[in-house]
């Protein structure tokens, strides 16, 4: 691995901030067609009901309306991701099972137009009773909200590793705790939108998304259209964070209008629909009992997590496992037992989550702290104690290639005098640690590869063709700079197109975390067999050894006598003269077991690497109001090497904010089956007067695998961050919290109950 | 519903359009001018990602009935690059990173415009103030921060 | 969201604006900053036939210092009269109150007019009409019920204006233009309590000017919330201290403010209006955080306003 790099590992300006600076970057929203429809859904108003009738004729009679639908005008066909998932038609002809659920939908010529016909829908429902809290759904005797799951449980992941009750009964130390997490909002800025437009027997699809090819799959299977004829394009889009990876409710519904009423067709929802009606943030309860011998070290874990799965699977078996595995690829567990309930509710569906699994993750943490103080040791020493390192394997079998956790630690640690100010914090203040791995991509059969197609343009430019995605977190301009490396010609040389379905091969997404790992090594190999062929013609036109060959600039020259050089584009000229142009395809498909499966066969080697990262969060709390403020947050990330630093930073810092900072506001609330904060006034996105200093540190530990030596870049602060303040609010306030998050009043809540307690 | 004759210019070229008397400002930009730069992210004044300047203060525009701006004079994020040379602000947000998904970009940059308009060296804290009137979802805002510091440094 | 079909016109006096409203048959709204009334509308909670913009009326935008008095202009906005110097230095509380209100992009739209006329607000009010005709109509809607407090008799909605408190512990008056003439009265007239309908201002009427008494005043300004900036008060306290006798005002719960007097600054109990303002308010769970938490604070916050307004007195 050479370390004379020119770009990677460079804080270049992001290909995509120019557009975007500008106001010119087209998100799905912004698109115009002619003769484009607008469309309007009609919601289920109740939590729970069999439908008995749809009737759209009155609605089809409003001038200007051209098309409306219902699930009646689908094949029915179910959606799930896993064969033993499939139970979500988008547009339910037998119940609905959540507030907001898609019901119906027109298309009219505008969009006052589909409003005023929506009213005109006549739906005849019959009210079922409802379940909203996930244990009183699991016991006997709740509605049944899917005939197929008994128990309304959708998914359970039982793993069981070694002998837990034995390990238990001889370990020095045991403590069981029960922690409960609200359900969040993903809240990215752009609301979900969708334009579809069907002619001449295409579907041509736009919508923000995290995986352009499995939206495809799923649409062409719910339409029954040939693949080829579903076309997911690329769009920019306004933030994901672990959703949009999925199909929507929306798309099926643009789709058919656009079909019914051939002409293309755009649905915007709005705020609050696209909190209501798209996906939500598992609430979860987790149980965490742990075995400690004396030395600290964890020989138990017994695990039982529920998951309010809302209404549908989803990515039901991935929600129900994630936080786990991040758990587990970071600590060693020689004995492990994990029962992860995934239980429907009469609640929007739940998806994935960068900060997937905060009570679990802040629960394991803040118990392993609590523990430590009292064997006498503290929670830098302990983690060190617990971490996995390099060579090691994880307790469901995943070999762990390269790992800077330790470093991440003892960095993040020394940085903010750790040790001294947990033991003995200063009164009101507290500081707290989360540590993380994460996996770089996950078995997703055939699609866990990325492959890329390269083309050398007669000018010396180079075009990228990728499966590659990008939600905003810098992914398209990261090939861009790995391209520019190789090839030798600077960034704006390279025309990217990406995340389309004709034009491009699989990809695994912009939600596995695989896309430096996966998306930008298959770049890398595609773009360094292009770069063979450059060598191999300038080092016989310029008379010298083809390892002499240099490639920048836009030049090919001499790496001995540099006055040997020619244009990287009279290269490409020969090339076509010579009736062979350079073009060069790269796949790369990582090392994971295959056989691996989330539910019938969890273990086995997960992905191809894993990234590591620790938090640091110091809290300050008013004694009074319970209101904390964290002056001051320092994470330190292994992501291997990275390829643009200040993305990276980005990551990291936007990290804070969304798992750090929610940590003592972001919640869902609830009146039975209405979400009472569908909005952005109300569910509190933290904002800049609200954030602490940040110190980001970038442990560039080399993964002989990666792509310059990057893996993931920024998702183990985002799993971790929630960790940090709640161990540090647990500091603070010398008592374990039990409900997250911290908002005052619950800080209020555990500072009274210790006041209680002393007397 | 009779329409409303409204003039006023956008990035310093006139208009004049025929509206609805219930039609936002935002609605105007986004779907007359084709202005796209303006963003609907809740349409409820709560996030700022359809701030637009009129006559130098900072406006939601999803807020404003286009009605209201008769004779004013608009800046949208379009309006910033002169002569093909991008505004400072344009070029901090871009060189310090300052940008990820988007979304929220014109809004900031429009609300920090009209705080550099009216305090050319703001402090730190007075930058932070400023710009705690939009919502980021990606960025934690450190680089935002530091772009609008830089560009009232550049100017 | 799109707005629903309303009417523009503009007015160039306050009388035209009558006129305007007298015309339009009751079915109008007036307009300032929009900040509030936009919202509502788009929310279909609001659907006047017109909206009658007042931001051209030359007279409600000025602030001028009459030997006795500060006269505002309704539609002065938050920003402009937080900036104005004599705020700062004759009505800390007031300064506070308007810099702790939204964010800086809003205080430049919203009036000051606007601000205390803003409506009531309650989780499951403010929403849009597909969510609302789902939950069903509660009294603020001209349903039947509450849905916060089932069986409850009235509406628990919170007036969220922070200003109204600073001015209120300052003893401020407002002046009220409609069909039937011209009247001043306190403040605190303005409330009816009723959180249905939270102004006893007449149909057409319009709040002109705010009147504070020009005598330099200490106080301050505390408030709940969860962000540090655009969030609405949980709960609001104003305190304001002058020649040894002061006003608190606390609200962010429930539908009117609630006001106390402190008599006498120098021997003064902190704890007494604190815990007599923590006995009547009524939080109930129609916002964020819990009520419990709320009633407690009411309590911790006073101490707190009082604290600091009578520490900067003495």
């Amino acid at each position: 691995m050479k370390d004379d790099l020119n770009i990677v590992g460079k804080r270049v300006v992001r290909s995509d901030s120019l557009a975007k600076v500008t106001g010119r970057a087209r998100y799905t929203a912004d698109l115009k067609f002619p003769n484009m429809l607008a469309a309007k859904v009609l919601r289920s108003p109740f939590p729970h009901a069999r439908i008995l009738g749809i009737d759209l004729t009155r609605a089809l009679k409003v001038p200007g309306v051209k098309a409306a639908i219902s699930g009646f005008d689908t094949y029915g066909v179910k959606w799930g991701v896993f064969r033993y998932t499939q139970d979500h038609s988008m547009l339910p002809t037998d119940k609905v099972r959540y507030v907001g659920e898609d019901v119906a939908a027109v298309a009219a010529v505008d969009e006052e137009t589909a409003m005023e016909a929506l009213s005109y829908i006549k739906v005849d429902y019959e009210l079922l009773s409802a379940v909203f809290d996930p244990v009183e759904s699991m016991s006997e005797g709740a509605p049944q909200i899917h005939e197929a799951y008994k128990n309304n449980i959708n998914i359970h992941v039982h793993i069981d590793v070694g002998e837990v009750d034995k390990a238990m009964k001889d370990a020095y130390l045991v403590r069981e705790d029960t922690f409960k997490a609200a359900g969040e909002a993903y809240a990215m800025m752009e609301p979900y939108a969708v334009v579809a437009s069907y002619a001449n027997g295409f579907l041509d699809l736009w919508m923000p998304n995290a995986g352009p090819h499995v939206r495809a799959k799923a649409l062409s299977n719910l339409l029954k259209m040939p693949l080829n004829k579903v076309r997911v394009r690329h769009i920019n889009s306004g933030g994901a964070f672990g959703d949009r990876s999925e199909v929507s409710p929306g798309d099926l519904v643009a789709s058919l209008l656009s079909i019914k009423a051939g002409k293309p067709v755009k649905l915007v929802l709005s705020r609050e629909e696209n909190a209501t009606s798209t996906r939500q943030v598992h609430d979860l309860i987790a149980t965490v009992k742990t075995g400690m011998k004396k030395s600290g070290v964890i020989v138990a874990k017994d695990y039982r997590v529920i998951y309010d799965g809302g209404a549908y699977s989803s990515t039901g078996p991935i929600a129900t496992s994630i936080p786990f595995y991040v758990y587990e690829e970071c600590y060693r567990f020689p004995n492990v037992r994990y029962n992860g309930y995934r239980v429907f509710t009469n609640k929007c569906i739940r998806g994935m989550y960068g900060c997937h699994g905060r009570a679990f993750l802040a629960g394991n943490e803040a118990q392993m702290d609590l523990m430590a103080r009292e064997l006498g040791m503290d929670p830098v020493e302990i983690r060190l104690k617990n971490g996995l390192t390099s060579g090691e394997m994880t307790a469901t079998q995943s070999r762990i290639s390269s790992c800077g956790l330790a470093q991440t630690i003892t960095t993040a640690s020394k940085k903010t005098d750790f040790k001294k100010r947990w033991v003995k914090p200063e009164k009101g203040k507290g500081i707290g640690m989360g540590c993380i791995a994460i996996m770089c991509g996950f078995p997703m059969g055939f699609r866990s590869g990325s492959s890329c197609y390269v083309k050398m343009n007669d000018d010396g430019q180079a075009t990228l063709v990728t499966g590659l995605v990008d939600n905003g977190q810098g992914n398209e301009s990261m090939v861009i700079q790995v391209a520019s490396e190789i090839l030798g010609i600077p960034m704006e040389d390279i025309n990217l197109i990406n995340a389309d379905t004709e034009t491009t091969n699989l990809d695994p997404g912009a939600y596995s975390q695989a896309a430096a790992f996966v998306g930008a090594n298959a770049v890398r190999i595609a773009c360094e067999n292009a770069r063979k062929r450059i060598v191999s013609i300038a080092a016989e036109k310029l008379g010298v050894e083809e390892g002499d060959i240099v490639l920048k600039n836009r030049l090919a020259f001499s790496g001995k006598t540099p006055d040997k050089k020619m244009p990287i584009s009279w290269v490409i000229r020969e090339a076509f003269f010579r009736g062979d142009p350079i073009v060069a395809t790269g796949t790369y498909f990582p090392n994971i077991d295959f056989e691996r499966e989330w539910v019938s066969r969890p273990w086995g080697q997960m992905a191809g690497t894993f990234s590591f990262g620790t938090s640091v969060a110091e809290v300050s709390i008013d004694n009074e109001t319970g209101k904390i403020t964290v002056p001051h947050f320092t994470a330190a990330h292994d992501c291997g090497r990275p390829i643009n630093p200040m993305v990276v930073e980005g990551q990291m810092e936007g990290s804070i904010q969304q798992a750090g900072i929610a940590t003592i506001m972001e919640e869902n609330l609830w009146n039975g089956g209405f979400l009472l904060n569908p909005d952005l006034l109300e569910y509190k996105v933290p904002l800049a007067c609200d954030m602490p200093d940040i110190e980001t540190i970038i442990v560039s530990s080399m993964d002989p695998e990666g792509p310059f030596g990057a893996k993931e870049g920024g998702l183990t602060i985002r799993m971790n961050a929630y960790s940090a303040i709640a161990c540090a609010v647990a500091n603070a306030t010398g008592n374990l919290f039990t409900e997250l998050p911290l908002t005052p009043d619950r800080v209020l809540n555990i500072l009274e109950r210790k006041k209680v307690a002393k007397k | 519903m009779k329409r409303i004759k409204v003039s006023f210019s956008v990035n310093g070229e006139k208009v004049t359009f025929q509206v609805k008397p219930y039609e936002t400002l935002l609605e105007t930009l986004r779907e007359r001018l084709d202005l796209i730069g303006s963003k609907e992210a809740c349409g409820m004044g709560a996030c700022g990602a359809c701030t637009v300047n009129v006559d130098g203060i900072p406006l939601r525009s999803c807020l404003v009935l286009t009605p209201e701006v008769n004779g004013a004079a608009i800046t949208t994020v379009e309006g910033l690059a002169k002569d093909g040379k991008l505004h400072p602000l344009q070029e901090a947000f871009m060189e310090k990173g300052a940008v990820q998904c988007g979304f929220c970009t014109s809004g900031m940059i429009m609300t920090a415009k009209a705080l550099l308009d009216r305090n050319a060296n703001p402090t730190k804290k007075e930058v932070i103030k400023a710009m705690s009137s939009n919502i980021c979802r990606c960025t934690g805002y450190k680089k935002i921060i530091e772009a609008v510091e830089d560009a009232a440094a550049r100017k | 969201m799109i707005l629903p079909k309303f009417d523009y016109k503009k007015a160039e006096d306050i009388a035209s604006a009558i006129a305007l409203y007298e015309s339009s048959k009751g079915q109008a709204r007036y307009l300032a900053g929009g900040t509030d009334l936009i919202p509502l509308v788009k929310l279909r909670l609001s659907t006047p036939a017109a909206i009658i913009d007042l931001k051209g009326i030359k007279q409600l935008k000025t602030i001028l210092s009459e030997g006795r008095r500060l006269r505002i202009g309704a539609n002065v906005t938050l920003f402009e009269l937080k900036n104005h110097a004599m705020v700062k230095e004759y009505f800390p509380a007031l300064y506070e109150s308007l810099d702790a209100t939204s964010c800086e992009t809003l205080q430049m739209r919203g009036t000051i007019g606007g601000n205390l006329l803003q409506n009531t607000r309650c989780l499951l009010y403010n929403k849009s009409l597909a969510w609302r005709k789902a939950r069903g109509f509660c009294y603020k809607m001209g349903g039947e019920t509450c849905n916060v407090v089932p069986k409850a008799k009235a509406c628990f909605s919170n007036y969220c204006s922070d200003n109204a408190l600073s001015l209120l512990s300052l003893s401020a008056s407002v002046k009220i233009a409609g069909p039937h003439g011209e009247r001043k009265i306190k403040l605190e007239k303005i409330f009816s309590g009723d959180g249905r309908n939270p102004f006893t201002l007449e149909p057409g009427e319009i709040l002109t000017e705010i009147h504070i008494p020009l005598k330099r005043s200490r106080g301050a300004y505390e408030k709940l919330r969860v962000r540090n900036s655009i969030d609405y008060p949980l709960l609001g306290v104003a305190v304001s201290v002058n020649n040894k006798k002061g006003r608190v005002c606390v609200g962010g719960i429930g539908p009117a403010p609630l006001i106390y007097d402190l008599k006498d600054v120098e021997g003064a109990s902190v704890k007494e209006p604190a815990q007599k303002a923590r006995q009547e308010a009524k939080p109930v769970s129609n916002t964020t955080l819990s009520p419990a938490y709320r009633k407690k604070m009411v309590d911790v916050l006073t101490q707190r306003a009082i604290k600091r307004a009578i520490k900067e007195a003495k």
